[in-house]
C-alpha cells in the first residue's frame, strides 16, 4: 500500500509524538507513505476566516497538485489537513466552475490539480485498507484490561459527514482499540469539540470544553484518551492542568495519539510510542504495557 | 457585550403584528433592546448574501438546530440561528460587533446536522474576513486570525512561535498579562521538545505560493465585482 502523505506543521512541533509513531505503525503494517515534496500549511480552519475561502482552497490545492504528478492518494495525520485538504479536493472534483477558476490561480506557479486524488485520514486508511484483522494479528502486547476513551473530536468525521464514519457517534475508533485488546469506554463526549485554535485568543472556550470531555472520559471508567488529532490532543494534554485549576478538579489523564497505543500493542520502539512528549505523563497508565 | 437581555430580547423578536397583541409593556421591553423597531433594511443583508457563502444564508428557516447544536453557544452573544435573523432584518452593528462568528471554532457540528444543508462555518468564515476588511477587530480572535495568515503566508508553513508573538505585539501588553497563567504551560511545552523557538525553514516555492495567492484574490475580487 502506498500513499503521499501529508504530515502538516505540528508534526514538526506541537504533534511529534503523531509523526513519530505513525511512522512507526505505517512501517509495522507495510504501509508506505511517501512524503509530499515541499509541502505547504493548509490553512488549518482559520486562514480563510482572513483571505476567503477560496484562497485558502487554493493554496491548500498546492499540495494536491503536487502530489497528482505521482498518482498516489493523499493521507494525513492531522484532522484540520484532513478536513481542508478533503473539502478542497471534492470542490475539485464536483464544482466544475470552482475548478477552473483555482486551476487559474495554481497556474500562476505552472500548476494544475484534475482532481483525480483521493484524501484520506491515516484512521481511515487503516480501518478500510489495512483492516482490523491484520492489526490485530500484529499485537504482540494485548492491552488486555486497559480502558480507552476513544476520543475522534470534530473534523474527522464532521468535515465530509458518513464519508468514514458515523458523524455523531463514530464507532471506528473503539473498534480499534477492541482490535488491540483494550475495552472501549462508554464516552458520549467522543465526537464533540476541543475548542481548537481558541487557547491564544478565548482560553476559557478550551477549558469548559475540556472539562466537560475529561468528565464523560473518567466517568466512562477511561485511563488513558486517544486522538487522531494534533489540536485535540494539545488541549487535552497541555491545559488539563489549566483545567484542574479553574474547576478544582484532578483530572490526571493521559492523553495520546491512537497510533502511540498501536505502537505500544504492536511492541515497537520507545521512539515509535513517542511518550516522551506527553505533558500528562502516561507511564504509569502504560507501565505493563510498554516495554 | 453578552448580556441576558440582549439575548433574550434576540430570542423574542417577533413580528410586529403579534406584539400589539401582547399590549405596550411587550413593545416598550423590545424598544429597549433595538436602537429602532424591527425594521427591513436590505442593504446589510444584500451585502453579506454576496459573499462567498452569504446566499445560503437565505435559505436559513431559523429551525435552532444549529443553536442546540453548537460547541461554544454558551459563550456567543448570539447563537448561529439569532445571528442570521439578525442579518436578515438588516442588524449591521449587532451582527458585526457580536462575538458570534469569532467564536465559532469550525467543529462542523452544526453543517453537519442543518437541515438546510448550510455551510454554517463556511458563512462564519466570511464573516470574520468582512468584519477585518470593515474594521471591526476589537475580539482578540481578529489578532490572532491576522497572526495566523501573515505567518502562514510568509513562510509557506506555520510557526507557532512567530504566529504568538505577532499576536501579542498586535494586543499590547495587556493581553501578556492575562496569559501569565500560561507560562507554565508554555514551559512544559519547551520541556517536553514541543515548541521549537526557531522557525521551520520556508518552503521552496514559496515565490510561487505567494503568485497563487495574489492570483486567487484576483479571481475574487473579480468575481465579486461582477
Ligand atoms: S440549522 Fe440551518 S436552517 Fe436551522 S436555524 Fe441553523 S442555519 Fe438555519
Ligand atoms: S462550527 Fe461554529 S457555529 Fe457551528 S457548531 Fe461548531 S462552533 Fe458552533
Amino acid at each position: 500500500m502506498r500513499y503521499s502523505y501529508y504530515p502538516g506543521c505540528s508534526s514538526e512541533a506541537t504533534a511529534k509524538a503523531n509523526a513519530h509513531s505513525i511512522e512507526g505503525v505505517a512501517k509495522a503494517l507495510d504501509v508506505q507513505l511517501e512524503e509530499i515534496p515541499d509541502w505547504n500549511c493548509c490553512g488549518a480552519s482559520v486562514a480563510s476566516g482572513v483571505v476567503g475561502d477560496f484562497t485558502q482552497l487554493v493554496v491548500t490545492a498546492r499540495n494536491l497538485a503536487i502530489a497528482e504528478t505521482k498518482g498516489l492518494d493523499v493521507v494525513t495525520g492531522c484532522s484540520s489537513c484532513y478536513m481542508t485538504l478533503a473539502v478542497a479536493n471534492k470542490k475539485f472534483k464536483q464544482d466544475e466552475h470552482f475548478r477552473a477558476k483555482a486551476n487559474e490561480a495554481l497556474a500562476a506557479a505552472g500548476l494544475n490539480y484534475n482532481g483525480t486524488l483521493q484524501v484520506r485520514q491515516f484512521l481511515d486508511v487503516i480501518i478500510n485498507d489495512v483492516g482490523l484483522d491484520k492489526v490485530a494479528q500484529k499485537v504482540k502486547k494485548s492491552l488486555d484490561g486497559l480502558t480507552v476513551a476513544g476520543y475522534v473530536g470534530c473534523q474527522t468525521v464532521r468535515a465530509l459527514p458518513f464519508e468514514f464514519d458515523d458523524p455523531e457517534q463514530p464507532v471506528f475508533m473503539d473498534r480499534l482499540m477492541e482490535a488491540l485488546g483494550a475495552t472501549a469506554a462508554d464516552f458520549p463526549m467522543r465526537a464533540r469539540c476541543c475548542g481548537s485554535s481558541s487557547t491564544i485568543p478565548a482560553r476559557d472556550i478550551v477549558l469548559d470544553l475540556g472539562y466537560k470531555i475529561f468528565e464523560s472520559a473518567v466517568a466512562g471508567g477511561a485511563q488513558v484518551i486517544v486522538t487522531p488529532c494534533p489540536m485535540c490532543q494539545l488541549n487535552l494534554d497541555a491545559y488539563q492542568s489549566l483545567v484542574n485549576r479553574k474547576y478544582g478538579t484532578n483530572f490526571n489523564i493521559p492523553v495520546l495519539f491512537f497510533t502511540q497505543l498501536m505502537a505500544v500493542a504492536f511492541g515497537l520502539s520507545l521512539e515509535d510510542q513517542a511518550f516522551k512528549y506527553s505533558i500528562v505523563s502516561p507511564y504509569e497508565a502504560l507501565v505493563q504495557y510498554s516495554k | 457585550m453578552v448580556t441576558p437581555d440582549k439575548e433574550r430580547a434576540a430570542e423574542q423578536a417577533v413580528p410586529h403584528s403579534f406584539k400589539k397583541k401582547r399590549g405596550d409593556n411587550y413593545f416598550m421591553e423590545q424598544k429597549k433592546i433595538f436602537s429602532e423597531p424591527v425594521k427591513y433594511d436590505l442593504t446589510f443583508a444584500r451585502e453579506i448574501y454576496r459573499l462567498e457563502n452569504g446566499s445560503y444564508i437565505k435559505q436559513c428557516m431559523n429551525c435552532g438546530l444549529c443553536t442546540v447544536s453548537c460547541a461554544t453557544r454558551d459563550v456567543m452573544e448570539y447563537p448561529p440561528r439569532q445571528l442570521f435573523n439578525l442579518i436578515k432584518l438588516g442588524k449591521k452593528e449587532e451582527v458585526l460587533t457580536s462575538n458570534t462568528f469569532w467564536s465559532c471554532t469550525s467543529c462542523c457540528t452544526c453543517k453537519a446536522r442543518c437541515p438546510r444543508g448550510i455551510p454554517i462555518i463556511d458563512v462564519m468564515h466570511d464573516l470574520k474576513k468582512y468584519a477585518i476588511e470593515y474594521g471591526y477587530t476589537d475580539y482578540p480572535q481578529a489578532a490572532f486570525y491576522k497572526a495566523f495568515w501573515t505567518e502562514m503566508s510568509s513562510r509557506g508553513k506555520m510557526f507557532e512561535g512567530g504566529m504568538t508573538a505577532r499576536y501579542f505585539l498586535t494586543r499590547g501588553l495587556d493581553e501578556i498579562v492575562k496569559a501569565m497563567d500560561m507560562k507554565d504551560v508554555g514551559i512544559s511545552m519547551l520541556k517536553h521538545g514541543r515548541m521549537p523557538l526557531l522557525p521551520p525553514k520556508k518552503i521552496k516555492g514559496l515565490g510561487g505560493l505567494k503568485k497563487i495567492i495574489s492570483k486567487a484574490q484576483e479571481l475574487d475580487r473579480k468575481e465579486a465585482a461582477r
